[in-house]
């Protein structure tokens, strides 16, 4: 009976653990052919975990493997080893097809190099991740949320007429369009100068206080993972120690 | 930088690039297409004029009224041509009892030099000269005379000759179809001994010639200051209007076709440097920042850009060498052996014609290049200034008249076609920018066809060059899939089955309704008689015609030579007036004449000019009323000038007709000469047999060569999916991201391009059936008609295909992780 009542609260525990888990790699490795024909192993045996609500940041130096490691933990590549489970699903069980079903409207990302489509206007672009969920009202919502970044008076402005800066933060109006369980960013001031990527740091953590989002951050800035509850230290494709 | 050029590492790198490699890819389909059709369309239209030439038995042919002198046969041998002699003249023979006018015609071996000469003998068949002492006859001459083949003797002037065989096929007899009396074909050596060669008499010397084309020019020009008033020059080219007009049909189908293939190759060159320009931006702009000059950039680009054309050029022009042998071992039994060795032109119209097309196609892009502003290093959305896109269609277009022009030769098909696709051009990119409005509201809709549709208003230069791409592409294809098929099937059925394959010739006014009597008795299908009397003309005008007051051989010809006058109320239902007009009934009972247009352009006759004709001695004037063109490959009865029915009243006219007679032919030529003895019946089968193979070998060369658009609108098409690939690769990754389907990114790209595609070929099933209609009636003279299918073509393939192009060009970028895109840059 006690046996069985352990058992029931294993389960429970587990099962707490799994639903508040957002994101978790368990020996996740990647390995590329180079040119010459060798093999080179980008990442190796990463074992890691977010809670849902966690910030956390990865930080390493350049060619480290961090954003190599964002890709796999989003689905947008594919692991050679291991295991990732994003949002409660394991993603090596699902297609492509199934993958970009999950992140639809539940999966927000900030790119260093912004990623807007350059034949939108800033408000399509916006809008475009609530178009894809089928999400109703998704112009309204869109301008509302670059109301919030400070774009309100450039909603129809293509993308090279507006600064990095500027950019950025229509990236980041996207990346929250439909309140998204979780956020990835990758490098979000990498291309920005001291002042405006101190603009996008806030305006980022502004708006996941709001939402609620998990965030999975990208750097290789100490100031900015500081702003994390975590921070995952990675070199050579290794995890070395948490903090 | 130019060292590097010549090692691998340098190529493999460049070639890297999607730009270079689908450029590389047009150049060489290009020049493979268009050297293909230029080596199979040459080889083609030389066995189509060797076939004319063997309805001459000869390329070249002489006639007059003297002795060909000994040094004429001197030159063409040392020229190295192949020449034989022949005499004709009317004559009496006598076999047994019985007397008779036939038409006698000496030659000497190795005639004929071209075509094929059929005597059936008890022997069996023969195919050459006759030997000395020996005679040929026509099958009607042997029924009249009732003589024994193999045995029989037959008197001509002084010599004696034994019947030998009955003349199947004479090569050259169709020249004159008005010629009355039957034929009997002996040697030269017996005609030179008959003693019938006097001054007096009536005979035609002529001299042969064949050889290839350089030896047969040399001829013609050492010939042309020795011929005296009266001497004719024939080749192909002024000779028999039924065949001329058949040949000319022909060879304009095959430039066509070879017109729009290559047509489609530059619109696939002018895609293919767009991508290749896009992608040189960035590198361009690194180079200037680093210190080079923009023409410095712009050289070394250019550079590229010709080593890759030049080595294009010459593998296309090895493929195309290749490609037309394919053609030629398929199609091998149309020629038999008759199939000239390929010309070395060709490699190089491929090679210059390459060359061009990367100019006039490429550089207006690519000079772009050389302007990139180094700030782009910083600013990757800044653009160089280049030249206008309408600018850049007009450039190419024009380069593209110029290299079709020189490629025809013909103004008229260059100057059809330069206009056809200056309007196809402006009515796509208008049509183009309506799309562009109609789209723009449905950027705010969110579904997954407004998704597609909306991509094509986000980008409007790359909508608009795509539909330029696709519709020109397809509405080529209808041009050529429809258009041609409905053009060759009108072309044929002007010379239906029953078309006439006899004449009936010399009837006399007294003969006629018992001749018409029978005829309808027989139930043969015949054009009624037509009044027709033989007559020079003397002058135009004021001006007294004389032959050496022309300079070309075709007009000195027409000025010597006597025609045959036709008069009627009615115009043929084959001509066509191209100035003036057909005289009404009141207009028919004063005088007037209506002239070929042909022959009023050599002699110089104009629309209201007074001409005067001496028929057997009495003279007749009219003016010109009307100039017609004439079907001559329609076998009807047709004269190069027709006159008012009042003007024939005066005249000792005859009567013809023509007759399709089916396999009883031999039953009715022989009752028709039994009971109409000085009536003649001609046989112009063999002629009618040659222009309909002709028509049906012309219309499968321009099957094969259809092929060749089909591969180059391909290109094309996989060329405007293409220009979009880069934008599309990191739309489709941003979306991927996103969480869109693959499904609905599908949806999307199959929308879009399936609207480019119904667009495309709704128009271009419009402007196909306008130019179509233009075509027939302007270039080739048949009636014009618009077909219904074109639309179901246009539409129905135009859409799935382009859809289904624009899904093969979006699958792979759906397999690559969106990650390895975003990484890119």
């Amino acid at each position: 009976m006690a046996c069985e009542t352990m058992g029931a609260i294993e389960t429970t525990i587990k099962k707490a653990m799994e639903e508040t888990t957002r994101i978790s790699a368990t020996q996740l490795g990647k390995r590329v052919k180079t040119p010459d024909g060798r093999m080179l192993d980008i990442l190796s045996a990463i074992d890691m975990q977010v809670n849902a609500g966690e910030a956390v940041a990865i930080l390493g130096p350049s060619g480290s493997g961090k954003s190599t490691l964002l890709g796999l933990l989003a689905g947008l590549d594919q692991p050679t080893q291991g295991r990732v489970s994003l949002l409660g699903r394991d993603l090596g069980e699902l297609d492509e097809d199934a993958r970009a079903a999950l992140r639809a409207g539940r999966v927000g990302f900030v790119f260093q190099s912004f990623q807007l489509l350059p034949g939108m206007s800033a408000l399509e672009n916006v809008a475009l991740p609530l178009q894809i969920g089928r999400k109703s009202g998704a112009r309204a919502q869109a301008e509302l949320l670059l109301r919030e970044v400070g774009l309100g008076e450039r909603l129809s402005h293509q993308p090279r007429q507006l600064s990095g800066g500027e950019q950025q933060r229509v990236a980041l109006a996207r990346a929250f369009a439909g309140d998204p369980d979780v956020l990835f960013a990758d490098e979000p001031t990498g291309n920005l100068d001291a002042d405006s990527g101190q603009r996008i740091i806030e305006l980022l953590f502004g708006l996941r206080d709001r939402v609620g989002s998990t965030l999975l951050l990208v750097t290789h800035d100490q100031e900015v993972a500081r702003r994390c509850d975590r921070v995952l230290r990675i070199n050579a494709g290794r995890l070395q120690d948490a903090s | 930088m130019n060292e590097g050029w010549l090692s691998m590492a340098h190529w493999r790198s460049a070639l890297r690039d999607p730009g270079l490699r689908l450029l590389l890819a047009s150049v060489l389909v290009a020049v493979a297409a268009l050297t293909s059709v230029a080596f199979f369309a040459d080889r083609v239209e030389r066995a189509l004029l060797l076939q004319g030439a063997a309805l001459m038995a000869a390329d070249l042919v002489v006639e007059q009224g003297e002795v060909i002198p000994q040094a004429w046969l001197d030159k063409a041998d040392s020229l190295g041509l192949r020449s034989a002699r022949s005499i004709s003249f009317p004559s009496v023979i006598v076999a047994g009892e019985r007397p008779l006018l036939v038409q006698v015609k000496a030659v000497e071996s190795p005639y004929p030099l071209r075509g094929r000469l059929r005597i059936d003998t008890p022997d069996g068949e023969v195919g050459q000269a006759p030997a000395p002492g020996e005679a040929w006859l026509e099958g009607r001459l042997r029924n009249r005379l009732d003589v024994d083949i193999g045995t029989s003797e037959i008197q001509l002037g002084e010599t004696r000759l034994r019947a030998a065989g009955i003349l199947r096929d004479e090569p050259d007899r169709g020249g004159n179809l008005f010629q009355l009396a039957p034929r009997l074909m002996i040697s030269y050596r017996d005609a030179l001994q008959s003693g019938l060669l006097g001054p007096a008499s009536r005979v035609k010397y002529r001299f042969l010639m064949a050889g290839d084309a350089g030896q047969i020019a040399s001829m013609r020009t050492w010939l042309a200051s020795r011929l005296k008033p009266g001497s004719g020059l024939a080749d192909l080219e002024n000779a028999r209007p039924e065949l001329r007009t058949a040949l000319e049909r022909a060879r304009r189908f095959l430039s066509l076709a070879a017109l729009c293939a290559s047509l489609l190759a530059g619109v696939a060159i002018l895609l293919a440097t767009r991508r290749y320009v896009d992608r040189a931006l960035d590198s361009a702009a690194v180079l200037r920042t680093l210190g080079m000059t923009g023409a410095a950039v712009l050289r070394w680009h250019l550079g590229q850009l010709l080593a890759v054309v030049l080595v294009a050029s010459l593998a296309g022009s090895l493929i195309g060498l290749a490609g037309q042998q394919v053609l030629v071992l398929v199609l091998g039994d149309w020629f038999g052996e008759a199939l000239p060795v390929p010309g070395p032109r060709p490699v190089l119209v491929g090679l210059l014609f390459g060359l061009s097309m990367a100019l006039g196609f490429a550089l207006p892009t690519l000079l772009k290049v050389g302007r990139v502003p180094p700030l782009r290093v910083l600013r990757r959305e800044l653009d160089a200034p280049g030249l206008a896109g309408w600018l850049v269609w007009l450039l190419a277009a024009a380069v593209f008249v110029g290299l079709m022009y020189w490629q025809v030769q013909d103004q008229r098909l260059a100057g059809g076609m330069a206009l056809a696709l200056m309007v196809t051009l402006i009515v796509l990119m208008l049509a183009g920018r309506l799309l562009l409005a109609a789209l723009a509201p449905l950027r705010r809709a969110g579904g997954t066809a407004a998704m597609g549709l909306a991509a094509l208003a986000r980008y409007p230069q790359l909508t608009l060059l795509q539909l330029a791409g696709f519709g020109l592409g397809i509405t080529l294809l209808l041009l050529l899939a429809v258009v041609r098929v409905d053009i060759v099937d009108t072309w044929q059925g002007s010379l239906p089955k029953d078309a006439p394959n006899h004449f009936l010739i010399n009837v006399q006014a007294d003969e006629r309704e018992a001749l018409m009597a029978l005829l309808a008795e027989r139930r043969v299908p015949n054009s009624g008689l037509h009044a027709t009397t033989r007559g020079r003309l003397t002058a135009i005008g004021e001006r007294i015609v004389r032959p050496e007051a022309y300079t070309e051989m075709r007009a000195r010809r027409l000025a010597a030579r006597e025609y045959s006058l036709g008069f009627s109320a009615e115009m043929q239902a084959d001509n066509r007036v191209q100035a003036g007009r057909w005289w009404n009934a009141e207009e028919a009972g004063q005088p007037a004449f209506s002239v070929e247009e042909g022959v009023a352009r050599s002699l110089g006759i104009r629309l209201g000019d007074i001409l005067t004709f001496d028929v057997a001695g009495q003279i007749i004037s009219a003016p010109v009323t009307s100039l017609r063109s004439v079907a001559w490959d329609s076998f009807n009865v047709n004269f190069f000038v027709v006159g008012t029915p009042a003007l024939a009243r005066e005249l000792p006219v005859a009567y013809l007709s023509s007759l399709f007679l089916d396999r009883d032919s031999e039953s009715m030529t022989l009752e028709l000469a039994e009971r109409f003895p000085a009536v003649s019946v001609l046989d112009v089968r063999p002629i009618l047999s040659q222009v309909r193979e002709i028509m049906e070998r012309g219309a499968l060369a321009v099957e094969m060569v259809f092929l060749f658009t089909l591969i180059a609108a391909a290109l094309v098409t996989f060329a405007a999916a293409q220009v979009s690939r880069d934008e599309r690769a990191r739309e489709v990754a941003v979306m991927r991201t996103l969480g869109a389907s693959r499904g609905r990114l599908i949806g999307a790209v199959l929308t879009e391009f399936g609207l480019l595609g119904f667009i495309g070929g709704l128009l271009a099933a419009v402007l196909a059936s306008v130019s179509g209609y233009l075509i027939a009636v302007e270039l080739f003279d048949l009636p014009g008609r618009f077909s219904p299918s074109i639309w179901w073509f246009g539409i129905g393939v135009g859409t799935p295909v382009v859809a289904l192009v624009g899904w093969l060009a979006t699958r792979r970028l759906l397999a690559v992780p969106p990650m390895q895109v975003l990484n890119s840059g």
